[in-house]
């Protein structure tokens, strides 16, 4: 099974743009025409709402929310509703699971879930995985200081979607406004925050390049 | 006979999921590879798409319900069905009979419901549908017959029909104004509604992915494109009036409606035939395989006469020694003589294998399956015809184990009893060679400057050009074919048989 993973860097990209780009890139690699790839990017600031939203976990209006430049879509993945904007370093994997012979979403989560923490003790943050709560957090925390939120689609066994590592967003600004991913007692946080001090100048460079290489070891 | 679909398994470990969002209503059509449903696992949304055209003619499970793998969610009624064998399916599965004389008829393309046509003001409405009411207890065994709650936002993108995408009215009007399918769009304001830096946005990516056009070529959109080669339609026939002349998915649309609903491709494709497991398993290595492995082919031909004479004797001596035995014993003994054959290209370096061990490909129904021999290295043929035979047989009764195909280091493929006269059948990854063992045909051959009846044999061999070069492949066919046609030494080792 020679199938590798690539992994682009975006840059700053729109939710919509995104999702288009994810959508192009599904239908290439379902027609057998791309291979599969990781998609680095950050988006503006907006909140999405997994098929599994409920509308409680919003705290505020969507009016509310566009009114302080936050957006708000709805999306065909896994999950319920998180924050995404800028100093997060968000991951859209698509993968070909079938060309992979490998028909497991909860295998792909946990393959996510093992690049994530691999990249953070590259970065020096030690990570975990909690067992009924996809997503990964700071090794051993209680209660549970979440790093990173994991949503993903599928569609013709091909993923879409993927993951949000806060690097160093301004965590108040959006996850203030929902309770992430429906998780209440979870607090979210980031890479800079648990590094304090011993945070490297160009963290989100090194988070790129950590998390890159760490996908690109596992999808290998 | 009508379909059940049932709660698809998206994971080894998956026992339950969540029925997050119908695509489809009762009463409506439904075309092979759309999309039906969405199903939630952990934090996973899988979309489910249909592998039968009909008519979705009942729902047995509610957006938001949970329900085991395998339990029944929805009846899909083939065009070919008849309403006792809706009913009768209907009845089984406690959904109420009642529902099926209400399915359209099959021919009538699904009439473009208006219910939906409500353009979402982008501020006003909220992004969210209340979730359905409550859903019924997850234990009820027979879901009560549950009518599809009124398709509220949530769903709205991927692919509506085209008069049904929500828009906002500025979005709609360039749209129209620049021959834009909005159904092609994914929106991105609430509720899914295509805005106009979507159209924008769409337009642009349009002239992006444009492709010099290649004699023949019909320009279309990326979706049309997606769906013709789907359904296999014949893009040269529609008529485009889409942006720059492509055709568009209206168009497709347009087009299956004015043609009967039945695209050509349909008529001309019968039923599907399924695959097992396994034969999708061997069909993805022999795409990767022929694919990755750089192949090269070489035949030599081989006097038959002196191991068929000696199989005749050992025949008459009471064993029951095959040709596939003699050839496996061969190539065990030739293998050895050429270590560098028996070896594998990973990961930038040629391994070579320490034991040999020769598949031998048996069809076996429908299905090819390639048991191994193993540890053939110095083992006397009775042995091996022993354990090829046990093998086989297995196979036949299709009890073989996993580890009964595993680790094979050489393959022998034979299609001499099919009467074939040479072939070369594709490498086994990760193995490099792969021999093909065709007929023993009577030809003229001169010996001692008379014509006479010979009989040979072509014995072709697949190489991988990263671990081997033709060469060395060469001399390893060579010494394959020395030991067949003076095959005494294929009996060393053999306690007298």
């Amino acid at each position: 099974m020679a199938r590798s993973l690539a992994v682009e860097w975006l840059g700053r990209v729109s939710y919509a743009e995104a999702l288009r780009r994810q959508a192009a890139r599904l239908a290439e690699v379902r027609a057998g025409a791309a291979g599969d790839v990781l998609l680095l990017l950050e988006h503006p600031s907006v909140v999405t709402l997994g098929r599994g939203a409920r509308p409680e976990n919003l705290l505020e209006s969507p009016e509310a929310l566009r009114a302080r430049g936050i957006d708000v879509h709805e999306v065909a993945r896994g999950g319920d509703v998180t924050w995404h904007g800028p100093g997060q370093l968000v991951g859209y994997a698509i993968v070909d699971l079938d060309a992979r012979g490998r028909r497991d979403v909860h295998r792909f989560l946990r393959d996510l879930e093992g690049g994530l923490v691999d990249a953070l003790e590259k970065l020096g943050l030690a990570a975990d995985v909690r067992p009924g709560m996809t997503g990964v957090f700071v090794a051993g925390s209680e209660p549970p200081r979440k790093i990173a939120s994991i949503g993903v689609g599928v569609r013709g066994w091909v993923t879409w979607h993927g993951f949000a590592l806060n690097v160093e967003p301004d965590l108040s600004d959006g996850f203030g406004a929902i309770v992430p991913c429906g998780l209440r007692g979870v607090e979210m946080t980031s890479l800079a925050r648990e590094l304090g001090t011993a945070a490297p100048v160009d963290l989100a460079e090194r988070a790129r390049e950590a998390v890159a290489e760490a996908f690109r070891r596992r999808f290998a | 006979m009508p379909r059940e679909i049932k709660m698809p398994k998206l994971s080894d470990t998956m026992e339950e999921g969540t029925l997050n969002v119908w695509r489809k209503r009762e009463g409506d059509r439904i075309e092979r590879g759309e999309v039906l449903l969405e199903v939630e696992t952990d934090k996973a949304d899988m979309e489910y798409e249909a592998y039968v055209a009909g008519t979705l003619v009942k729902i047995l499970a509610r957006e938001g319900e949970t329900v085991s793998v395998g339990t029944p969610i929805a009846v899909v009624r083939l065009d070919s069905d008849a309403d006792a064998e809706v009913n009768a399916l209907l009845e089984k599965l406690g959904g109420g009979a009642a529902a099926a004389p209400a399915a359209p008829a099959p021919q009538s393309p699904a009439p473009v419901a208006d219910a939906d046509e409500s353009p979402a003001e982008p501020a006003a409405a909220p992004p969210v549908a209340a979730p359905p009411a409550t859903p019924p207890p997850a234990a009820a065994p027979t879901p009560a017959p549950a009518a599809l709650p009124p398709r509220e936002s949530r769903l709205a993108f991927w692919m509506p029909d085209p008069d049904r995408v929500r828009a906002t009215p500025r979005a709609r009007a360039i749209a129209a104004e620049r021959d834009v399918d909005l159904s092609e769009i994914a929106g991105s304001g609430p509720e899914g509604a295509v805005v106009v830096s979507d159209v924008e946005g769409y337009l642009q990516a349009l002239e992006e992915s444009r492709e010099p056009l290649v004699s023949g070529d019909v320009p279309a959109t990326p979706v049309a494109l997606r769906i013709a080669d789907e359904h296999g339609i014949d893009l040269s026939r529609v008529e485009g009036t889409g942006p720059g002349g492509r055709v568009s998915k209206r168009d497709l649309r347009a087009w299956l409606d004015r043609e009967g609903g039945a695209p050509e491709a349909v008529a001309l494709h019968g039923d599907e035939i399924k695959l097992s497991q396994k034969r999708k398993f061997l069909i993805r290595q022999m795409v990767e395989s022929k694919q990755q492995t750089p192949h090269f082919y070489i035949s030599m031909e081989v006097d038959a006469e002196p191991v068929d004479a000696l199989r005749q004797r050992l025949k008459e001596e009471g064993s029951r020694v095959s040709w596939t035995h003699l050839i496996v014993k061969a190539s065990a003994q030739a293998l050895e003589a050429f270590p560098d054959v028996n070896a594998t290209w990973r990961d930038g370096a040629i391994l070579r294998y320490k034991p040999i061990n020769i598949a031998v490909a048996v069809a076996v129904g429908d299905e090819l399956v390639a048991p191994v021999v193993k540890g053939c290295e110095g083992r006397p043929l009775d042995s091996i015809a022993k354990a090829t035979d046990a093998l086989i047989e297995r196979a036949r009764d299709r009890k073989l184990a996993p580890e009964d195909y595993a680790d094979g280091t050489f393959t022998i493929s034979n299609l001499g009893m099919f009467g074939v006269d040479a072939f070369y059948a594709i490498i086994t990854p990760p193995q490099a060679t792969v021999l093909s063992v065709s007929r023993m045909r009577e030809v003229p051959v001169v010996v001692d400057g008379e014509v006479r009846v010979g009989r040979r044999m072509t014995f072709g061999l697949a190489v991988d050009h990263r671990v081997l070069d033709g060469a060395k492949a060469s001399q390893f066919l060579a010494e394959l074919k020395a030991r067949l046609e003076s095959p005494d030494g294929l009996l060393e080792g053999d306690d007298g048989a």
